[in-house]
């Protein structure tokens, strides 16, 4: 390497990033004005929705009941010692419910589900696109995006949005089991400490939350899939890029909802 | 051709590029109404990107193309969706849905643009099956069909609907050549019956002149001969006669 090149490449370096950045922002924020535009008036394959709710509701379902589970059961592991040193009892439900309706909850039920449906999605769009099945609803006179983006969108905001209730649910439990078990709580002790603190806006904030996830996760799966190079190889590299910013996404989000919905 | 039977496709001076590679340059073809028109040429000569263009699925840098009377060039995205769903096409990898069955690939056109009551629609399908020779597969799965077998669905896909122009582009790639000669047979039958215009983009140039009335053939981008089969081996380019014959061999 020349020493005017060495110089130069940490700035190129700087400068592909950026246009890569631009360019993944702009093309998602086309995609998404597109299919805002098949709303109005509403072009949406009725049958693909029902599909898509069913298979990635029913994909995650459990592996999302399992690890919330855990998560749950590993917060009042972690939060034992301190409880017992300053007897706070009757403040490990409300704990583990705050914890988990406004962060926990809705961050790791969106990481589950970017990882279980939207890789999945993009492989599956990415794969359509290079076995020339795009090209072929295109050559039947088919929107690609009505028939196939918009039904899968809706689809993953929506099962996004009832995997964290069921995710919270499952993850209170688990702590409730656990606060029992561990810390000599009686669930209903557990219960009235999540009932007398935790107020509705804490759990909406949580779902507000699921949806800017959903989308985010749906957005990036499909803008990934569809815009695939290179073959076979490039549906791995696809998969990869979409999960990585699929998580980059939830975790801006999540501070700049955090902050702006308190 | 005589000049009383109308152009189904027209492209005049059509060039299209794709980064630094100049995929075609100043093409002009026609396509007669009721013609089974045959496109071949050395491998990435440019064949595949002018059925895209001619089926609307990319856009040209210069030139006009007509497709069924309309200038597909011009029209807008709802326009060219009404144009396409007159056109079948089957696709070199056939374009199969994975996760639809045989009969729901077939039938999808039907379902998707007509509103055909439900029992025609599965009598349709029955029927274009067995006419390519896949009776009774309604219910299995594209992916545990050999290549010929996935070549057939598609073509009763194409034709399913009755479309004016069937564009197959490489409906034989792939396959052996006892099963690429059935392929044609049946490429032509349908085309026969139907009285439908195709255009069939072919790299098994000696089992596809076998069938079709009028030829073009494209080397490196650029048009070196459209038009009636016969005269094509009289071609004043020598490549042309050489090239139908398999005398030509690339460099």
């Amino acid at each position: 390497m020349r020493p005017g090149e060495a110089v130069l490449f940490p700035v190129r370096a700087v400068g592909r990033a950026f246009t890569d950045i631009a360019f993944q922002a702009g093309g998602i924020l086309i995609l998404a004005l597109g299919i805002a535009r098949r709303f109005f008036p509403p072009d949406i394959d009725v049958r693909e929705l029902k599909r898509h709710l069913f298979s990635m509701g029913n994909r995650s379902v459990m592996v999302v009941a399992f690890s919330c589970f855990f998560v749950g059961v590993t917060m009042v592991v972690q939060a034992t010692i301190l409880v017992q040193e300053l007897g706070a009892y009757s403040l490990v439900g409300w704990g583990s419910a705050y914890v988990v309706l406004r962060e926990l909850g809705p961050v790791f039920v969106a990481l589950m589900f970017s990882g279980r449906v939207g890789a999945n999605n993009t492989a599956d769009l990415a794969t359509m696109v290079i076995t020339e099945q795009v090209d072929g609803l295109r050559a039947l006179g088919i929107d690609p995006i009505s028939f196939l983006i918009v039904p899968r969108v809706i689809a993953m905001v929506v099962m996004c949005f009832i995997l964290t209730i069921i995710g919270d649910a499952v993850a209170l439990g688990g702590s409730a089991i656990m606060a029992d078990t561990m810390l000599d709580i009686d669930i209903h002790v557990f219960w009235k400490g999540v009932h007398d603190f935790i107020k509705f806006k804490d759990m909406w904030l949580g779902l507000e939350k699921s949806v800017a996830f959903g989308s985010i996760i749906a957005m990036s799966s499909c803008f990934y899939g569809l815009n695939v190079e290179g073959g076979a190889p490039g549906v791995g590299r696809a998969v990869n890029a979409s999960v990585v910013s699929s998580a980059v996404g939830i975790f801006i989000a999540d501070y700049i909802m955090a902050f702006m919905l308190g | 051709m005589s000049a009383s039977i109308p152009n189904v496709i027209e492209m005049e001076g059509v060039s299209k590029r794709f980064g630094t590679v100049q995929a075609l340059l100043d093409v002009t073809l026609g396509v007669p109404e009721g013609c089974f028109h045959g496109l071949v040429g050395p491998g990435a000569s440019g064949k595949s990107v002018l059925v895209r263009l001619a089926a609307g699925l990319y856009r040209p840098d210069s030139g006009s193309i007509r497709v069924l009377g309309e200038d597909i060039v011009r029209l807008g995205q709802v326009e060219q969706q009404r144009v396409r769903s007159r056109i079948g096409m089957l696709f070199q990898g056939t374009a199969l849905f994975d996760y639809m069955t045989v009969g729901e690939n077939v039938a999808f056109p039907l379902r998707r643009l007509t509103d055909m009551p439900e029992q025609e629609i599965r009598d349709r399908v029955s029927e274009r099956l067995a006419r390519v020779g896949l009776a009774g597969f309604e219910e299995r799965d594209p992916g545990s069909l050999s290549g010929g077998q996935r070549k057939r669905v598609g073509i009763a896909r194409a034709t399913i609907a009755h479309q004016p122009l069937i564009i197959y582009d490489d409906p034989t790639a792939g396959l052996d050549p006892v099963t690429a000669s059935k392929i044609f047979e049946i490429l032509r039958e349908e085309q026969l019956a139907a009285g439908a215009t195709v255009l069939a983009v072919s790299s098994d140039v000696d089992s596809l002149v076998k069938y079709v009335d009028r030829i073009a053939l494209v080397e490196r981008g650029a048009m070196r001969y459209h038009g009636p089969l016969e005269e094509a081996y009289r071609a004043s380019d020598p490549f042309v006669s050489a090239f139908l014959r398999g005398e030509w061999r690339a460099a």
